[in-house]
């Protein structure tokens, strides 16, 4: 899967930035493409007719890229070609918000399911939540095998709500609610300050799960790297006055070369 | 159990100029079924031993970093577990030849941002990233642990923020690859509020060793 970069989306983004002279965090949304659409070949994406994703193969997610805020189309289009669109939608985004937009359903049903990912991580815990994007999947529970359900009837596009939990392994199974098993997730290693969406994934035969990261636990300033021992430094008066006195020196020194020579 | 997932407008009449949008649509998907190939053959598995397995990803293992060496740069420097401080901001060695790994994020080489700070000077001179301005894409960036694993990382591109600037969640937050940004400051020195104007990031991101 390629992603464009330098692209005319982020050319739109720059307009954006200088029209405003605002930092683009504030005014931009966060979107990532998620290709769910099990029987559907390699698609393009694009965004207000400008390719964002090419080539993205059935289970590949791009990372999050900033979309400014408000009303934009998303074409998918079967790689290569830009004729016929499988998929041509408008989507509103919010800024300061984070989505996954994905490719969902059978390719003779597909449509871009949207959903708002959290960007609040916890420190010292764990969050995820669960995305059904099985077509013919039943509804479905995940939980500890041979344990309680942490999510119970998940549908069709539906995604629960998040949940903390302690970071851990967990022995997880995705199973329909009378407790058949559909798929066994032991060994599900869910980190601290970690946020993550579990998508179940392609036909209920052969289920499977896509863990993403939605956000982590991340500081809200820069570090401070530089005492400034090796620096220039703006508002260092001592060189300017120096650097005055000395240019004085030397324009008096020239006068009085000047008015001896005479 | 909530309901998130919008149903957005479907623009039927307006995907292309002069074409019928309905069996426009219906021919684009004939297309795509009639090259679609099957690219999902197993994935469900049911040896018990290799639940990853019914992961569609493989797993990228990150390491506790332990030393970084930058051979362009012949940086070779120890590295400290930071955290954030009370302004939020993330914590940095107080020494000059150090370097700090954000260690509420992720490790380098799993995937996500995981992230590298060190000054470019102390209070008396160049310190561990003073050179780091000088990476271009295609460089690289090697880190250890203790066992003495490596995991490296090639330079993608080098940006300069304003300090209050700079994406923090580009810089910080997930991915889909292994990625290691490596932070310093740059700029002017502001001796007003004792720090640079600038803070320089270089993208790294990890190649298969």
């Amino acid at each position: 899967m390629k992603k464009i970069v330098g692209s005319a989306l982020a050319a739109v983004m720059m307009f954006a930035l200088m029209a405003t002279g605002v930092f683009a965090e504030s005014n931009d949304a966060m979107v990532r493409i998620v290709h769910a659409s099990p029987d559907a070949q390699a698609v393009d994406v694009y965004v207000d007719g400008n390719a964002v994703v090419e080539g993205a193969e059935f289970k590949a997610a791009t990372d999050y890229m900033p979309v400014p805020a408000g009303e934009h189309k998303v074409e998918i289009f079967a790689a290569g070609t830009k004729d016929n669109a499988v998929i041509s939608q408008t989507v509103t985004v919010e800024a300061g918000k984070a989505y996954t937009a994905a490719a969902a359903n059978t390719l003779e049903m597909i449509e871009l399911v949207v959903a708002e990912d959290s960007m609040q991580a916890t420190e010292g815990k764990t969050k995820v939540r669960i995305g059904h994007l099985s077509p013919d999947a039943p509804t479905v529970d995940i939980g500890l095998i041979g344990g309680d359900a942490l999510f119970s009837g998940a549908t069709f596009k539906a995604f629960t709500d998040y949940k903390e939990l302690d970071p851990n392994t967990y022995d997880l199974e995705i199973r329909t609610p009378d407790g058949t098993q559909v798929l066994d997730l032991s060994g599900t290693k869910l980190e601290a300050n970690m946020v993550y969406s579990v998508y179940a994934i392609n036909t209920a035969d052969k289920l499977e799960v896509l863990v993403l990261q939605d956000s982590m636990v991340m500081p809200s300033e820069m570090p401070k790297t530089g005492m400034g021992g090796a620096s220039e430094s703006t508002t260092d008066y001592t060189t300017g006055i120096i650097a005055s006195v000395v240019g004085l020196g030397v324009l008096a020194f020239a006068a009085y070369r000047k008015r001896t020579a005479h | 159990m909530k309901h998130l997932w919008v149903i957005a407008i479907f623009l039927l009449g307006s995907c292309s100029a002069g074409n019928n949008s309905l069996s426009t649509n219906e021919t684009a998907k004939q297309e795509l079924t009639q090259i679609a190939t099957v690219t999902t053959s197993h994935m469900i598995n049911k040896d018990k031993n290799l639940p990853k397995e019914t992961s569609s990803d493989p797993v990228l293992t990150g390491i506790d970093p332990e030393r970084i060496e930058i051979p362009l740069l012949e940086v070779d420097a120890l590295i400290d577990g930071q955290g954030l401080n009370k302004k939020g901001q993330m914590e940095v060695p107080d020494n000059g030849k150090d370097v700090g790994w954000f260690e509420l994020g992720v490790k380098p080489g799993a995937r996500g941002n995981a992230v590298i700070a060190g000054h470019v000077d102390d209070y008396k001179g160049p310190a561990v990233f003073f050179y780091l301005k000088k990476l271009k894409a295609g460089d690289l960036v090697h880190v250890y642990n203790k066992a003495g694993e490596k995991v490296s990382f090639k330079v993608e591109r080098v940006v300069a923020y304003e300090k209050d600037e700079a994406p923090i969640r580009e810089i910080f937050g997930p991915s889909r690859d292994g990625r290691l940004n490596l932070i310093t400051c740059t700029g002017l020195y502001d001796r007003k509020s004792n720090e640079h104007e600038k803070r320089l990031v270089v993208y790294t991101k990890r190649i298969d060793s």
